[in-house]
């Protein structure tokens, strides 16, 4: 109680103010951003998990098992299933070999289906949202199954022994593309209607998904459950292969989100740390006179502690309230913009973000304050007397360390948090020495100045250790935003080169050889520029080296390729490309393999691979690894072999294409003409990665602000140090008949040169950080950023003058006898 | 015969940049509970590091200080600490008080680190005796020189300590102000019985000691009844 009594009177004082802002804003950055990346990340999960309908898939040629359902039941995990089959589909003398999905009731357990009644639609108000799956005695089709079938809406077709009517065609369905959808049109039934069509029979080729969907936890424990009773039949399919492209992006997209918060927490903490040390100096006559009166500093240490904790906490639990309501806020405007609701953020992330006040306290404030209790009580008679602070090596590395704390559980991240410190000690050790080398300049161009400039150059001389602590503080906050500024702009379009405005937005599959020239053709008179044609069959890999592959990696069929040259976005990264690479000494042809892949399997170069190619075996020597661009949208091949290895195995051929959306209805004339080719539409997955971008790119906007918040507020805490001697000095000036034109002229001059030497020195830490970032980190080309070289140092010099002008204004203003009355 | 001070070959030496420096050495003196001592000297005569050693602020380099019996050579810091809480009462020259507290705040607050029950009530109460019971309410910077070191004083006896150590108490006070002050210690000094222990370099307010020493370069020079000084 006596602790919460002595920090009331703190508090009223004004003395903790400081300390509480700069807490507060370190919780709300870092709670706002936790927050909203848990949020975006389980919002993504969930978007990604429609792809599948599911949370969890449990793949199988068989139906699952009772006494699964049952205990499935029990956990209460909401399930369902389908059944995929390719069969031929018949109407009138047209037929065609359509994937079929027969779905149960509660399909799709996450996602929806969109449904149309006007063929080829994709958006507009003919798309509605299904309320349920298909009516008994009905079919759900894609739009290409019309023409191929020469057919219309309220139509009969025939499948196996039983007609039904198709009744709508289908704009978008989870799991889009299901083992047989390349194969043919989709066709989407009631699970009632199955038994009456009689197709499946004993040694049908069949897939079963049972469909899952709960919490993590609960899916968790089932999926432990569940596992040892599996056969080698049954396979558990999960979201991580699902959405490579996806990860790809928002594994950027939450780096730089980590980025953000590393920087506004150390912002918030170097704050923490001056208003701690502004705090611990007012402090020091209060502990020697507690001490004289005969306080022992143990209990000194509790007293203090006990008021910095609950502080702590108060401050924590605002900026938890203020972090939430700015996620809050982004989150709102994602759903006005972008119609998506945002999944609520998890218990265990506001807990944590709450928490992350008293661990701020300790890392950035309580080094600080270590030393309070061994104040001599003797200092209470003898002002002059040296405190020892504490070794400032130990201060920098507790921070150290609870920054890398903070990275590690918030942004599980460590690379990325150790680089950024790393490279901020450097930086703060050379601003360090150039802060140096600069004011000592200053003071020789200052002596030929003018009064104004000498007054701002002599304040500078006096406060040297200051000042250069000052300036590396100011460069530190300006380095900071100026790396988050450039980074996030650069990201941003980065991302949008990656998915130009024109990039390829539909997959075209199962082109026959003999269409491949009427294709092109059709394109051109269309206008359409088409990319390379790539033949592909498919092939299981099963034998490396003569021996059976791993069976827990890439157990499904490839697409396999051939080409004489290598796409713009691959890459060869280890041996050689076919213009170089030797002819096999064995006299295999050449296989060119995905690195990750290769790596995931064990592959060497060198290495023989065995494939299975519609039963018959194909063996090739790896000749290279290549690296593949996911985002890129472009045909991508975890295989490509040798022109003319795979001539024997009748290709079809693929390509992408993009269409302006008033070209859409092209597809209708592609399809008409061959109705066998499969056209994948890419556009929805490039809006999904779009949203994305805009979604992070919101978070960042406000998050980019936030920190700005902390770099004021470092400013502020680091005039507010010497605002008491300022307030003599002015005092003293005045009543020796200073004006106070030539105080305030010489207060921003002071601080307009301590902000030109600071922008100078985060220009050129910002620009090395960002090169380090873009090589280690984020994986982009350099580029050095001319605009800011100027812009940098005249901003933050005009900035750091105006916040120390309006720091030092009480300074300036108050009467003089005032000042050298209470300065007595 | 007990003493509430005792003082045996005192000194204090200070290694500085430029060697060892002895403020004090040689000190053997002894207070009597309830007598009034005064320490004079010159600026940089030894007083402050004197009075110090004596209550326990700081520790000699040579000799021993025994305070109401207890030898602090022989005590830790947390234990020096302990004898001052139970037995010590300061006034400085520059008030010593927090800036934040109000006047009764200030009071009040060893009294709440000692546990006492009724801080409130013995600040208010003390705060009167000195004159300010319509200023408890207001902080240091509203108060001027002289009642912020009414308050101190108030602060001081509130605890009612054994010995009482002031350190100029009225050096940054006008000679008005002063006397009133001089007054109300003397006057509070004289209600509790307390032993006073006081520095200055003012001879009218040294004389109304009962006795007195001097200090020069560290070392007593003269010592004896403050009449016959």
């Amino acid at each position: 109680m006596l602790a919460l009594r002595l920090l009331w009177r703190n508090w009223r004082s004004g003395e903790v103010k400081l300390l509480a802002i700069a807490l507060a804003l370190a919780v709300t950055v870092v709670s706002a951003i936790a927050l909203f990346t848990d949020r975006l990340e389980s919002t993504l999960l969930e978007q990604s998990n429609s792809l599948l309908g599911a949370d969890r898939l449990i793949t199988s040629n068989q139906r699952h098992q009772p006494e699964w359902q049952a205990e499935a039941d029990s956990r209460n995990i909401d399930t369902s299933q389908v059944a995929h089959f390719a069969s031929m589909v018949f109407a009138g003398d047209e037929m065609h070999l359509a994937s079929i999905k027969a779905v149960a009731p509660r399909y799709p357990l996450r996602g929806y289906i969109d449904l149309s009644e006007q063929p080829f639609a994709t958006s507009g108000p003919s798309v509605e949202r299904a309320t349920g799956i298909p009516p008994v005695g009905e079919v759900w089709v894609d739009s290409r199954l019309l023409p191929l079938l020469h057919i219309s809406l309220g139509d009969s077709l025939q499948i196996g022994e039983h007609s039904l009517t198709a009744s709508k065609v289908i704009v978008s369905e989870p799991d889009g593309s299901g083992p047989f959808s390349v194969m043919g049109a989709r066709i989407m039934m009631n699970w009632a209607d199955l038994a009456k069509t009689q197709v499946i029979q004993p040694g049908s080729r069949v897939e079963y998904q049972w469909l899952l969907a709960s919490s993590p936890e609960t899916l968790t424990d089932f999926i432990t459950w569940l596992e040892p009773r599996l056969t080698e039949h049954e396979e558990i399919v999960g979201i991580e292969n699902a959405q490579r492209r996806l990860q790809g992006t928002l594994k950027t997209g939450r780096r730089f989100l980590v980025l953000a918060a590393v920087m506004g927490v150390l912002l918030a903490g170097v704050a923490v740390a001056l208003a701690a040390r502004q705090f611990a100096s007012r402090h020091v006559n209060q502990v020697a006179l507690l001490k004289s009166l005969g306080v022992q500093a143990a209990r000194i240490r509790f007293l203090y502690l006990a008021q910095l904790v609950s502080l702590s906490l108060l401050a924590a639990f605002v900026g938890l309230l203020i972090g939430f309501a700015v996620q809050e806020l982004i989150a709102v405007a994602v759903h006005r913009l972008y119609q998506i609701e945002m999944a609520p953020a998890r218990l265990q992330t506001f807990v944590l973000s709450l928490l992350s006040g008293p661990v701020a306290l300790v890392g950035f404030a309580l080094p600080s304050l270590w030393f309070l209790p061994t104040v001599a009580p003797i200092k209470v008679l003898r002002q002059d007397m040296p405190i020892n602070t504490g070794a400032a090596v130990w201060q920098i590395a507790m921070a150290c360390a609870v920054l890398i704390l903070l990275v590690v559980v918030f942004g599980r991240d460590l690379v990325l948090g150790a680089t950024v410190l790393v490279a901020l000690l450097v930086v703060a050790a050379l601003a360090a020495l150039l802060a140096f080398g600069l004011l000592s300049l200053g003071k020789k161009a200052g002596s030929q100045a003018g009064s104004r400039w000498r007054l701002a150059i002599a304040s500078i001389q006096r406060r040297r250790s200051a000042s250069v602590l000052q300036v590396v503080v100011f460069a530190t906050a300006v380095m900071l935003l100026l790396t988050l500024t450039i980074v996030r702009t650069s990201l941003i379009e980065e991302w949008q080169v990656k998915v130009p405005e024109d990039a390829p937005n539909h997959f075209v599959l199962n082109v026959a050889p003999a269409q491949v020239e009427p294709f092109k053709q059709l394109l051109d008179s269309n206008q359409l520029g088409v990319e390379q044609l790539y033949p592909m069959v498919r092939g299981r890999l099963t034998h490396i080296n003569g021996e059976l592959k791993p069976e827990d990696t890439l157990n499904r069929e490839a697409s396999l390729t051939w080409s004489d040259t290598l796409a713009a976005d691959n890459e060869v990264v280890a041996g050689l490309w076919w213009d170089e690479w030797p002819a096999s000494a064995t006299g295999l042809a050449g296989v060119s393999v995905e690195v990750e892949v290769a790596g995931r399997l064990g592959i060497e170069l060198g290495d023989t691979l065995t494939f299975s190619i519609g039963g018959l075996q194909a063996q090739a020597e790896v000749a290279s690894f290549r690296t593949l661009e996911w985002e890129s949208l472009q045909p991508n091949f975890y295989f490509i072999f040798q022109p003319g290895a795979l001539d024997d195995y009748s290709p079809m051929y693929m390509t992408s294409v993009y269409l302006p959306p008033e070209q859409k209805s092209f597809i209708n004339t592609l399809l008409s003409r061959y109705p066998t080719i499969v056209v994948i539409e890419l556009d929805r997955i490039i809006n999904q990665i779009r949203t994305i971008v805009s979604q992070v790119s919101d978070g960042v906007g406000l998050v980019l602000l936030m920190v700005l918040l902390g770099g004021c507020l470092v400013l502020v805490a680091s005039v507010n140090g010497s605002i008491n001697e300022r307030k003599q000095e002015a005092g003293l000036l005045r009543a020796l008949g200073a004006s106070r034109s030539l105080i305030t002229g010489g207060v921003w001059t002071e601080f307009a040169i301590l902000g030109f030497a600071a922008g100078i020195i985060a220009t050129i830490a910002a620009e090395a950080l960002i090169i380090g970032l873009q090589i280690a980190v984020f994986e982009v080309p350099v580029q050095p950023h001319f605009v800011y070289w100027l812009a940098t140092p005249v901003v933050t010099s005009l900035f750091v003058a105006a916040i120390g002008a309006f720091s030092c204004r009480h300074a300036v203003n108050t009467p003089p006898a005032v000042v050298l009355r209470e300065a007595a | 015969m007990a003493y509430m001070i005792q003082a045996e070959q005192l000194g204090k030496t200070v290694t500085t940049a430029s060697g060892d420096l002895t403020i004090l050495q040689d000190i053997n003196l002894r207070v009597e509970k309830g007598e009034s001592l005064a320490i004079t000297g010159a600026s940089g005569s030894g007083k402050s590091t004197l009075l110090g050693l004596l209550a326990g602020l700081d520790v000699p380099s040579q000799g021993r200080v025994l305070l109401a019996g207890e030898n602090l050579g022989e005590l830790d810091e947390e234990g020096r600490a302990r004898v001052r809480a139970e037995r010590v009462g300061f006034v400085f020259q520059s008030f010593q008080l927090l800036p934040g507290l109000t006047a009764l705040e200030n009071v009040m607050l060893p009294m709440e680190l000692g546990g006492q029950k009724n801080a409130e009530a013995r600040a208010k109460e003390y705060l009167a005796k000195v004159g300010l019971e319509a200023r408890v309410h207001h902080y240091p910077p509203q108060l001027s020189g002289g009642e912020q070191q009414r308050v101190a004083i108030a602060r001081a006896f509130a605890c009612e300590p054994e010995i009482l150590f002031a350190d100029e108490p009225t050096g940054n006070l006008d000679s008005a102000t002063g006397n009133t002050i001089n007054d109300l210690l003397f006057g509070l000094n004289a209600e509790a019985g307390t032993t006073l222990v006081l520095i200055t370099h003012e001879e009218r307010l040294a004389n109304r000691c009962a006795r007195q020493v001097q200090l020069a370069a560290g070392e007593l020079l003269i010592s004896g009844a403050a009449a016959e000084l």
